[in-house]
């Protein structure tokens, strides 16, 4: 296509140049949606905001080990804490209220009373995080938490499970 | 023309019925025939959904950077890389929230919990939200080529997003645990079956995530087709216009 | 078992909604392939 008979010139001349609004065509209908992608886009700034708010108001670190208590910073007793720890074995007792058990980590060992039945795969020798306060030594919990490992093992039906347990240190 | 061919090729049929097959054999493997965890009993059946959809997603959003940076880079540039991260993050937002919604049930049964603001979560939570802005801003409108400079530019940086999640679990006291294959260790401590079940997982969401990839880029294209012949027949009308009107 | 509906749960959204996102891709496909002729695409 030669420059000279281009209709690509078109307003130049102001006679030619028709701004009034046209019809859509039918190919033309189908358009882009950008109010829906700036909604979205909001939505996602505005989720992202909550998200952050949510991580810089808790502790980066989610839990204290039993033996941090005191010893790191932002494990101080007397603060709302999260504690992690190993479920000691033939420590745990029910009665009509409350569980009562104690979780040790490091060498450290801390009596927990916790108000209810706890959930999750809760027994012995399973790594927990107990939400709560320390008071005159006793770890008061109002939520567990279970923090299985990240070993997989196949329960094996033949096990005789507590028999061979009961008593001894936690095999893992 | 044959409607139900539009985006599929030999290929991706053949493609489709190993998907299919591989749906299958993992239903059958990660629900019956894999043994219960010694701790997690039967949840732990949970993980051959959640792990692969959470490592898939990764792939996705890596793919989607390096289409990116095959757009950005002069001597390589094709809208077709673009197209290509487009329906990568998109399958990777789809196969992050699969991951979440099963970590969801999962932490429910072993954690006792279906949310909580740990590093590991809370990380993961932002990498989803980070992708579907990421998809909404391929939505604001635009000529194909600035559509892709912009997306391809905040791909780069999203991507960087990525190691932060995968390590939080390391750097962090987190109650997520710390990673079963990948992490630092160098001993897998896994049962030989639950490692092949994952293991399949991992293949069958490869071929789902290669699928749908293909197809989505595929239907991408059509698109922005369509556009561009809306945009020549607007343009053609205008000229037969001024043609008219110049006489 | 408590457990089972959870697994199950587990399994249908991830299978379910990776089906409904696949047939939403055919779907949007086929209506764009209306208007492009075939000999444009260069998969075929």
């Amino acid at each position: 296509m030669s420059e000279s008979d281009s209709p690509d010139d078109i307003g130049t001349s102001p006679d030619s140049l028709d701004l009034s609004p046209r019809e859509p065509s039918a190919r033309q209908r189908r358009q882009r949606r950008p109010w829906l992608a700036m909604i979205v886009l909001l939505l996602v700034v505005a989720a992202g905001g909550v998200v952050l708010t949510k991580f810089l108001t808790s502790a980066i670190d989610y839990y204290c080990n039993v033996d941090e208590i005191g010893a790191k910073e932002g494990c101080e007793a007397g603060r709302r804490l999260r504690i992690q720890g190993i479920v000691d074995v033939g420590s745990v007792t029910d009665n009509a209220t409350a569980t009562e058990f104690s979780m040790s980590f490091g060498g450290v060992s801390l009596p927990v009373v916790y108000e209810g039945e706890p959930g999750g795969i809760f027994k012995e020798c399973i790594p927990v995080v107990v939400h709560g306060i320390l008071r005159d030594g006793v770890f008061n919990g109002d939520r567990i938490e279970v923090k299985h490992s990240n070993e997989y093992e196949a329960e094996n039906p033949d096990r005789i499970v507590g028999e061979t347990d009961k008593g001894s240190e936690c095999s893992q | 023309m044959s409607n139900d061919r539009v985006t599929s090729t030999p290929f991706t049929k053949g493609l489709g019925f190993f998907v299919l097959l591989g749906i299958a054999l993992l239903i059958i493997l990660g629900i019956f025939v894999s043994p219960a965890d010694v701790n997690q009993g039967e949840s732990v059946r949970i993980m051959y959904a959640h792990v692969p959809g959470a490592w898939l997603a990764y792939l996705a959003f890596v793919m989607t950077a390096v289409s990116s940076a095959a757009y950005l880079w002069k001597r390589t540039r094709s809208l077709t890389w673009d197209r290509i991260a487009g329906a990568s993050a998109e399958v990777g937002v789809l196969f992050m929230g699969i991951s979440l919604v099963t970590g969801s049930l999962w932490g429910r049964l072993t954690w006792g919990t279906y949310w909580t603001w740990d590093a590991r979560l809370t990380t993961t939570a932002f990498l989803f939200v980070t992708y579907i802005g990421y998809l909404a801003v391929r939505g604001l409108g635009g000529t194909h080529q600035q559509r892709a400079r912009r997306s391809a530019v905040l791909a780069l940086l999203a991507v960087l997003e990525i190691p932060l999640v995968h390590f939080s679990v390391e750097l962090w006291n987190t109650l997520h645990q710390e990673a079963s294959v990948a992490g630092r260790g160098t001993d897998v401590e896994m049962n030989g079956l639950m490692l092949f079940t994952l293991f399949l997982g991992v293949v069958v969401f490869t071929l789902m995530y290669v699928w749908l990839v293909l197809h989505r880029q595929r239907s991408l294209m059509l698109e922005d087709m369509l556009d561009d012949s809306g945009l020549d027949h607007a343009l053609s009308e205008r000229r037969a216009e001024a043609t008219q009107a110049g006489r | 078992m408590d457990d089972l509906g959870f697994i199950v749960a587990s399994y249908v959204v991830t299978f379910v909604s990776v089906a409904l996102y696949a047939r939403g891709v055919l779907h949007r496909s086929r209506k764009a392939a209306r208007d492009v002729p075939r000999d444009k695409r260069p998969w075929l």
